[in-house]
């Protein structure tokens, strides 16, 4: 948010970027279309290294390298538990490193490789559609 | 909706008390708008006749604050300014301030509240219609508690009784329609504690409709009628772990089963055979998001019309079960959205319904910590940012209004949530600042409202809700008035003489 503001304010600065232009990250939602199939901007994306924005929900593991991604924080409502699903729009994320938790409230930019397609991690379970690997992330 | 069209007795008597008085401002449109609102409630009669249908409405966590910001939304999404916008709700003829505490908490929650409309009495947090001698989760002193709910009266009276949630069918507000529970989490068997004799939630929707009290029942929550073998129709996988299949069940029994829009818009509705629609593994979806599934106003309109060939009439408790958690995300975008489709199925339900044998009452279980700030121009977007007044005009000045940190602010915060301003660092200590914020990050639909005090999910308040009612006895909703009387006024309009 703040980084578009720069980008605006110092298009200079932002051309100079010494080989790998910084990629404006995209929002996490922009990989689906409504009825949750792929969107084109996903298709065009995969086996690619691409920056998304969002937001990391709390780990299902400790020191692990996988996370999920929300779109928005992952609020846990006690009276909406048990049984409080994921999201539908989601996204697994393999980091390079064993992550260093983010609070879920806090957003964060992931860079990895687009996957698309199902896979069930055979350590947890989870079944994703989509994922980003080799990932890394910060806080923005 | 804003101008009424008035019986001329009446706005001739009104007219004629400021005519005498040759007021200056007595031309002005916001004179004669109030003078006809004058005059329609002069001529509005208390209709005192048997209710023969009773339709009661809640929107979960749609307090007084919440139901405002509704308000303004869907004025604004009409294109006006938004506040002088009358939603359905509000041109019903009758309205009262609701006390929604519970027996053990000043701040309830939905069992409780939903209790307290569908028994009579007021309950503790997480009991639903059991009352509160029982402490929650006993299940053996829970079985000699129970309530004896308004669905079943009316179901005894020959009435068809119809549930609709926009959450889980197995979720507090529905389930007070058909279930007693000691402990509002037990949707399926699987969280039964060892030697409790108690049925879940959903096995006592099936008993329910097995016995011919409910006879459409339309929601989310596949996932606690199917075994963790099964996978429901959108792959998701089951909960029951006693290996029973109750949506076969339920089949087998002679009701007919859809799952998502296509079979819905396909039901043979009418034919007295009993309904049972689930459109989503958990919740169905938010209205912004909904895909696949039936709108609120298209579960209300399809139940309206099976259940009005029952000549005894119907009791039908429909709910949007979302507004409250969008509420918990703090993502008050979808608090608005769904609460639209709220008022949308309202206005199909006045539409319907004949007000001469119809009590509809409009209400919420429960309000949030939601807050509202100024001083706002209006047409401030009451999803964006807090904008300057006008002192030449009416519109606001585009410029938003700054906090003293010199930066904007949304018209709507929450006192506590996901979108709390301060935060946990990477050393584990809790510090922040406000975020610098734009109209266009503001209205993005995902957008989480900043808030004071961090918490992983938003929460109710103890703040009052509205109630608004027109039809038979409608006129009982007067003042303020404790939650449970709801229920009273339901069975006194049934059974009036
Ligand atoms: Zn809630």
């Amino acid at each position: 948010m703040n980084r578009r503001h720069l980008l605006s304010v110092l298009p200079a600065l932002a051309l100079a970027a010494p080989l790998r232009a910084a990629e404006e990250p995209i929002r996490l939602r922009e990989l689906y279309e409504k009825d949750l199939s792929f969107s084109d901007i996903a298709l065009d994306a995969e086996g690619r290294r691409i920056p998304i924005w969002g937001f990391m929900a709390p780990p299902l593991k400790a020191d692990s390298v996988f996370f999920v991604l929300t779109n928005r924080p992952m609020a846990v409502c006690p009276f909406c538990e048990p049984g409080m699903p994921w999201p539908d729009d989601i996204l697994a994320v393999y980091a390079k490193r064993i992550v260093d938790v983010v609070p879920f409230n806090v957003p964060i930019v992931v860079e990895g490789v687009l996957e698309l397609g199902d896979y069930v991690d055979p350590e947890l379970g989870f079944y994703s559609k989509v994922r980003l690997a080799d990932a890394t992330f910060r806080r923005v | 909706m804003k101008h009424i069209l008035l019986a001329t007795s009446a706005l001739v008597a009104v007219a004629g008390a400021s005519m005498a008085q040759d007021l200056p401002q007595a031309g002005t449109e916001w004179f004669t708008d109030a003078e006809a609102a004058l005059a329609a409630r002069l001529e509005t009669q208390p209709i005192t006749a048997r209710a023969k249908n009773v339709i009661l409405f809640t929107a979960d966590g749609n307090g007084v604050g919440t139901n405002y910001a509704i308000r303004l939304f869907s004025g604004q999404l009409e294109g006006g300014l938004g506040d002088d916008y009358v939603q359905p709700q509000e041109t019903l003829p009758y309205s009262a301030l609701v006390k929604t505490y519970s027996s053990n908490g000043q701040t309830p929650d939905s069992a409780p509240t939903a209790m307290a409309m569908n028994s009579g009495v007021k309950g503790k947090n997480g009991m639903i219609n059991v009352m509160d001698t029982v402490a929650v989760g006993d299940c053996a002193a829970g079985a000699e508690a129970g309530t004896k709910t308004f669905a079943e009266i009316a179901s005894e009276m020959g009435k068809s009784v119809g549930v609709i949630s926009t959450a889980r069918i197995t979720h507090a507000t529905p389930a007070a329609v058909y279930a007693r529970t000691v402990n509002r989490d037990w949707e399926d068997n699987s969280l039964l504690p060892e030697g409790c004799t108690q049925k879940d939630i959903a096995d006592q929707l099936i008993d329910q409709m097995k016995a011919g009290v409910i006879d459409i029942a339309l929601g989310g929550g596949r996932q606690h009628f199917l075994p963790t073998e099964t996978t429901d129709v959108e792959g998701k996988a089951g909960k029951r772990t006693d290996g029973r299949d109750l949506t076969a069940e339920a089949t087998e029994a002679g009701a007919q089963v859809v799952f998502g829009d296509e079979d819905f818009a396909a039901l043979t509705m009418g034919d007295n055979a009993p309904v049972l629609g689930l459109f989503e593994a958990s919740h169905m979806k938010y209205e912004y998001d909904r895909t696949g599934e039936p709108s609120l106003a298209e579960m209300t309109e399809a139940t309206i019309n099976a259940l009005s060939s029952n000549e005894e009439g119907y009791y039908i408790s429909i709910e949007a079960g979302r507004v409250d958690h969008a509420n918990h995300e703090g993502n008050l975008y979808r608090v608005l959205t769904d609460g639209k489709a709220f008022a949308d199925a309202i206005a199909k339900a006045m539409e319907l319904t004949n007000p001469e044998e119809t009590l509809i009452i409009v209400t919420a279980d429960h309000e949030h910590a939601i807050a509202f700030n100024g001083y706002c121009g209006r047409g401030s977007k009451i999803n964006g940012l807090c904008m300057g007044e006008n002192e030449q005009g009416t519109e606001h000045t585009g410029e938003p209004n700054l906090g003293d940190d010199g930066k904007p602010y949304t018209v709507v915060n929450y006192l506590n949530g996901a979108g709390a301003v301060v935060t946990e660092q990477a050393d584990g200590t809790w510090s922040g600042s406000r975020p610098d914020l734009t109209e266009e990050e503001a209205t993005d639909p995902d957008y989480v409202q900043q808030a004071l005090i961090p918490l992983s999910s938003e929460t109710h308040s103890g703040e009052d809700v509205a109630v608004f009612a027109r039809g038979p006895w409608a006129h009982l909703f007067r003042g303020v008035i404790e939650q449970n009387e709801i229920f009273h006024v339901m069975n006194y309009a049934v059974h009036a003489e």
